[in-house]
């Protein structure tokens, strides 16, 4: 059985030491970080930080010099997300600080999608999400992209207060079979139907699967608003977004 | 070079920490609003009733949500300039 004092990097004892509590959790950490090279440490470390461009610069290190993907996963990005889920769930930290340490750890995945696709593991598909134009609400929409991302898909964020034609633009460019919006306030809900009726103006609406989502949608709205599909919740997202693209598992 | 089985493993480990971090997430949005960050700083971009300006010049406007009402109504604040 592994010690605390086994873990080389001070930041990643620390960080046991004081936000994971559960004893069964902490030995368990224990000896995955006891079993990692510094190298793997300072990534799992920088992840939890919310640092990407240091997770980015530490995985694409770590690649080139050799070490396996299998490893960077299970010891660096994997073991550091571990420990972000751990603190959250203890509200150490919160969503936005989460949502830091997810984006970190999308710029560590980036080095590893090429090795996925090596290996015969392609992305499920591509999804464009953005929030309506008018309404600067993101949580929601970043929380689906976390999980959509995590799930498999390539999703491009078009970000907050987004146009029609931006939602349109985003489409034609990518090709994307899939757009994703979201509205959080009563009086920007209209302009997803608003976007629903340019793509239709655009003779594009037959090109791409709509799905909507938001605190005050509801599948009527969205039923109403001749949306393809409503998701109440992120994990009801990927589970839609899977839906309408015909997937039925992911191998 | 990994195989196709173990690196779709790994895919479905990372699916499932972020299941159970949105799971929490939804829980914790009941009362504490989702923009807070773990010092009480306010990440919105929009207007919110309770945002206040930051202490120090250049940090983010603090939050002066309680955490026991209903935090949405506030977001229906104009988009101008903190209080």
């Amino acid at each position: 059985m592994a010690e605390l004092t086994d873990i080389a990097h001070e930041f990643i004892r620390q960080e046991i030491e004081e936000f994971i509590e559960r004893p069964d959790e902490r030995q368990r950490t224990i000896n995955t970080f006891a079993k990692a090279r510094p190298e793997m440490q300072a990534i799992a470390a920088a992840l939890i930080e919310g640092e990407n461009e240091t997770v980015d610069q530490l995985t694409r290190g770590a690649l080139d010099s050799g070490i396996e993907a299998l490893e960077v996963m299970d010891y660096g990005l994997i073991a550091g997300m571990g420990i972000v889920g751990i603190k959250f769930r203890q509200n150490f930290i919160f969503v936005p600080e989460v949502l830091a340490c997810a984006r970190a750890m999308k710029a560590g995945m980036a080095h590893i999608e090429p090795i996925l696709s090596a290996a015969g593991v392609e992305p499920i598909g591509t999804v464009i999400m953005g929030t309506v134009k008018g309404d600067l609400h993101d949580i929601g929409k970043n929380l689906c992209i976390m999980m959509l991302r995590g799930a498999g898909f390539v999703v491009h964020d078009l970000g907050v207060d987004t146009s029609p034609d931006k939602f349109i633009e985003a489409v034609e460019e990518t090709k994307a079979p899939l757009l994703g919006m979201s509205a959080l306030l009563t009086t920007t809900m209209p302009n997803m139907g608003k976007t629903i009726e340019a793509f239709i103006d655009a003779d594009l609406r037959d090109d791409v699967k709509i799905m909507v989502g938001g605190a005050p949608v509801t599948q009527d709205f969205a039923d109403d608003m001749g949306a393809d599909g409503y998701g109440k919740d992120a994990l009801a997202c990927v589970a839609l977004a899977k839906n309408l693209l015909g997937v039925v598992a992911r191998s | 070079m990994p195989t196709k089985e173990e690196l779709q493993q790994r895919l479905d480990q990372i699916s499932e920490l972020f299941a159970s971090i949105v799971t929490h997430a939804d829980h914790q949005s009941l009362s504490r609003c989702p923009y807070k960050n773990r010092f009480n700083q306010c990440t919105a971009q929009f207007g919110c009733r309770n945002k206040r300006k930051p202490k120090v010049q250049g940090e983010l406007p603090v939050c002066v949500s309680d955490d026991k009402l209903d935090y949405r109504p506030a977001w229906e604040w104009p988009c101008d300039p903190i209080r």
